[in-house]
């Protein structure tokens, strides 16, 4: 299980799935600021909290679960390396404070992480190629990502068509030490590198065929259009923005510890 | 009206000793339906490649003699141009689908050439629609059958609506009924549309009754070029291993014997039917 089995997108339709793909990063990059900004477990814990509702409206809760797993690792170290930097720092003691602090970093990573899977969860690569075109980079990239993601699937699938094949020839993939199994792996990957060329050329040859190139300004089948809910994400996301700096500055955060009474 | 007029077209590949092409020559008029077959390895690709460009644009290599198609001599028009009178559908249905959604998929060749949005919203679902895959729209390419995605391909190529349709071996990845299907289609666009259609097949069996012209090819030459009855039926096509339909070598073979007299050579089952039930009957 990775962290990006939890940011594949499923087709569903839902009032977070309609939203514009521009706003919803706009969302996320708020979100970021105010992660960022913080260093107390309160209100990142209110972060991570306010962003729940996203999840339950987009209907993704299994995927969104399943990506806070895959990010339970790496949320581990950084939960342990704060400690143990706290331990040492501090002459080999530990207080409340320190776990706190290190429960808030964490903490901070698992809002960040949360905010991009919704992101992620949300935004079929379609519209994420949609959006990146109507953001003035050059269509050559935004075709280019697309088209990758496209062929994701069918080179993978193409792989393990490999990797049977040989196998079925007496080839031994899970055999030898580091560097040997590296070296197995040779025979399945020069199929693969072929076989994605001659591909390509197909694709290119495709591509002509339909006109590729034909004018400078090329039109596009979808339009993103602000609807009144992306407004309201606008909203949304100043909002957070502007209380998150102002909670910073004009508000004295209590600590959790200090809170319960410690 | 010759719409592809060929001299002895020559074309070789870059590094390649024998060329694909080799000193051919044909016309093909305007609203025909024209099937093109031979041996594989014979140059079929390749001449389909010629009629956009892709020879010599994409390919280099070297091409002498002269083909016009549309009144276009390809050497002096770019591929995108040539794009919009000429529509060519790929072999392999699945390397020629780039989108992430069937409906983009369909659209790509009208972005190109920058059709306004409502224009083309249009003509998508109209292409869809005579493929035969409205319901397919918004499914991903990668997850259709092998011919799903042959009959999005060609959605694609008539969505922009070309005056030439050129169709390389569309129903590789068909069943028969689903070749059927295609050849249907097909037809239709060449009856109702008026559209000039250049189809390399080697079911000939299904396919043989939509043709006004057939055209043989082996080892880059043009072997036989003429109407399909005289085509199948001659000794050449079928010493050639170009697969005739089974109805016309019925009656070559009950023909030897003299046992049928008819004036038209069958090439689907229903004619051939009919022909044996009239000499029963006789
Ligand atoms: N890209 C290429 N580079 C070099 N030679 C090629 C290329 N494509 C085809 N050829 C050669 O040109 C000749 C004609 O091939 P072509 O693909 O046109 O045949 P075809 O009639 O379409 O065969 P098939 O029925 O198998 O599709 C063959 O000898 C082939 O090896
Ligand atoms: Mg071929």
């Amino acid at each position: 299980m990775s962290v990006f089995d939890g940011l594949k997108f499923r087709r569903v339709s839902s009032p977070i799935h309609m939203l514009d793909p521009r706003i919803k990063f706009l969302y996320v990059c708020s979100i970021f600021v105010v992660a960022i900004v913080f260093f107390e477990l309160l209100p990142l814990l209110v972060l991570f909290l306010f962003q729940i509702p996203f999840v339950i409206l987009a209907r993704v809760q299994r995927e969104w679960v399943r990506s806070l797993r895959g990010a339970a690792f790496l949320a581990s170290i950084i939960f342990g390396t704060n400690i143990l930097f706290r331990f040492m720092y501090a002459g080999y003691s530990l207080t409340a404070n320190d776990i706190e602090y290190a429960s808030a970093m964490t903490m901070r990573f698992i809002a960040l992480v949360e905010s991009f899977s919704i992101f992620f969860l949300t935004t079929s690569p379609d519209h994420l190629g949609l959006a990146l075109e109507k953001s003035h980079i050059p269509y050559e990239f935004c075709f280019a990502f697309t088209t990758a993601v496209r062929f994701v699937p069918v080179l993978a699938e193409e792989a393990q068509t490999i990797m049977d094949a040989q196998k079925a020839r007496g080839l031994e993939l899970e055999k030898g030490n580091f560097l040997k199994r590296i070296r197995n792996y040779i025979p399945v990957l020069i199929p693969l590198i072929i076989s994605a060329i001659r591909r390509s050329l197909e694709l290119a040859e495709a591509m002509e065929a339909r006109a590729w190139g034909a004018i400078e300004k090329r039109t596009n089948l979808y339009s993103l259009k602000m609807k009144r809910n992306d407004y309201l994400l606008v909203l949304v996301s100043i909002f957070v923005l502007i209380i998150g700096i102002f909670v910073r500055f004009y508000v004295s955060i209590p600590t959790l510890s200090n809170l319960l009474g410690f | 009206m010759a719409i592809v007029k060929a001299q002895s077209l020559t074309y070789t590949y870059p590094n390649a000793e024998k060329p694909a092409l080799d000193d051919v020559s044909f016309e093909i008029q305007k609203g025909e339906f024209v099937i093109l077959t031979g041996p594989s390895g014979c140059g079929k690709t390749s001449l389909c490649r010629c009629l956009n460009g892709l020879i010599p644009h994409f390919y280099q290599g070297e091409l002498k003699g002269k083909i016009l198609v549309n009144k276009y001599n390809i050497v002096d028009h770019p591929i995108h141009e040539l794009a919009k009178h000429v529509g060519l559908v790929f072999q392999n249905p699945e390397n020629q689908l780039f989108a992430l959604s069937v409906e983009k998929d369909v659209a790509f060749g009208l972005e190109n050439l920058g059709i306004p949005r409502k224009e083309m919203i249009e003509r998508v679902d109209c292409a869809l629609k005579t493929a035969g895959i409205e319901d397919l729209a918004e499914r991903a390419p990668h997850e259709l059958s092998g011919g799903q995605q042959q009959r999005v391909a060609i959605a694609s190529i008539i969505a922009m609506n070309p005056e030439i349709l050129v169709l390389d071996e569309p129903t590789s990845f068909l069943d028969p009924l689903g070749a059927k299907r295609i050849f249907k289609v097909i037809g239709k666009l060449n009856e109702s549309m008026d559209m000039t259609v250049i189809l390399v097949e080697h079911r000939l069996d299904l396919a043989a009754k939509y043709a006004d012209h057939v055209i043989v090819m082996d080892k880059g030459k043009i072997a036989l070029d003429g109407k399909p009855r005289k085509v199948l039926n001659s000794d050449e096509t079928r010493m050639l291993g170009v697969g005739i339909p089974k109805a016309t070598r019925l009656y070559q073979l009950l023909d030897e014997e003299k046992a049928l007299h008819s004036r038209q050579v069958p090439v689907t089952a229903d004619e051939m039917g009919k022909l044996v039930r009239g000499a029963l009957r006789a």
